[in-house]
């Protein structure tokens, strides 16, 4: 699951190759929505930052 | 600023985030330091601020590509600062090495604001969009290694995570490979 965000890149920066530039940017808009949405599973511990 | 002057420019920016990339494959396989989940969306980050760069090279450079490398950079130093944070207070510790005096992290956080920072001053230079009607389709050599290179990084970044989380998330402090202990 953690590697689908590098897919979805490695997807975007293969349809910008192949000069589809609409799809490259989709791709690359769901791999940084997904991986924001793992960043935010993974975000689990609160911050404790008392001086 | 020329069209061709920042596909250039566009070119050794990739091969900065390349080398970036390449140096935290070192640190993984060479010194068997293991990407915790968060120093891997950071990689993420990166490679999502990359893009927006290789659009550039591919279609020329245009405002829209350079938004996407900023949005790209700055969710890799949110997910930076986040980890910063973690470990900030005297006391509680640190993941991984420091090179320099710095932490990985820390490292990634200055990275990703120097590619905003890159962005904003190549977004100074008007002339490269009022050329990009006259940019050629063909790639020169520099720009088709650094397309080349990050093509492949983003891909060893697949098989690597992979192989280091299996296909669900990633432990937090990842020990060893977990698709190699899939059936222990």
């Amino acid at each position: 699951m953690m590697s689908l965000p590098f897919v979805l890149f490695a997807c975007a920066i293969g349809a910008a190759w192949l000069r589809q530039r609409g799809m490259s940017v989709g791709f690359w808009l769901v791999g940084l929505v997904t991986m924001l949405i793992l960043f935010r599973i993974h975000v689990t511990e609160v911050l404790s930052i008392q001086l | 600023m020329s069209a061709e002057l920042s596909r250039l420019l566009n070119a050794l920016g990739l091969i900065a985030i390349g080398a970036v990339l390449t140096m935290a494959f070192i640190d993984q396989v060479w010194f068997g330091e293991l990407p915790c989940p968060l120093c891997i969306l950071q990689r993420a980050g990166l490679i999502a601020a990359g893009c927006g760069i290789a659009l550039n090279i591919v279609f020329g450079p245009k405002p829209s590509h350079y938004g996407l490398t900023i949005i790209g950079a700055i969710a890799s130093a949110g997910i930076s600062i986040r980890q910063i944070l973690l470990h900030i207070v005297p006391g509680t510790g640190f993941y991984g090495p420091d090179v320099w005096g710095l932490h990985l992290y820390t490292w990634a956080f200055l990275f990703a604001v120097a590619i905003v920072l890159g962005s904003a001053l190549m977004l100074l230079g008007d002339r490269q969009f009022s050329q990009v009607q006259l940019i050629s389709g063909r790639l020169k050599a520099l720009p088709f290694i650094a397309l080349i290179l990050f093509f492949v990084l983003t891909i060893a970044n697949i098989f690597s995570t992979l192989a280091l989380c299996g296909t669900g998330l990633c432990p937090e402090n990842p020990v060893d490979y977990e698709l190699f202990h899939m059936n222990d």
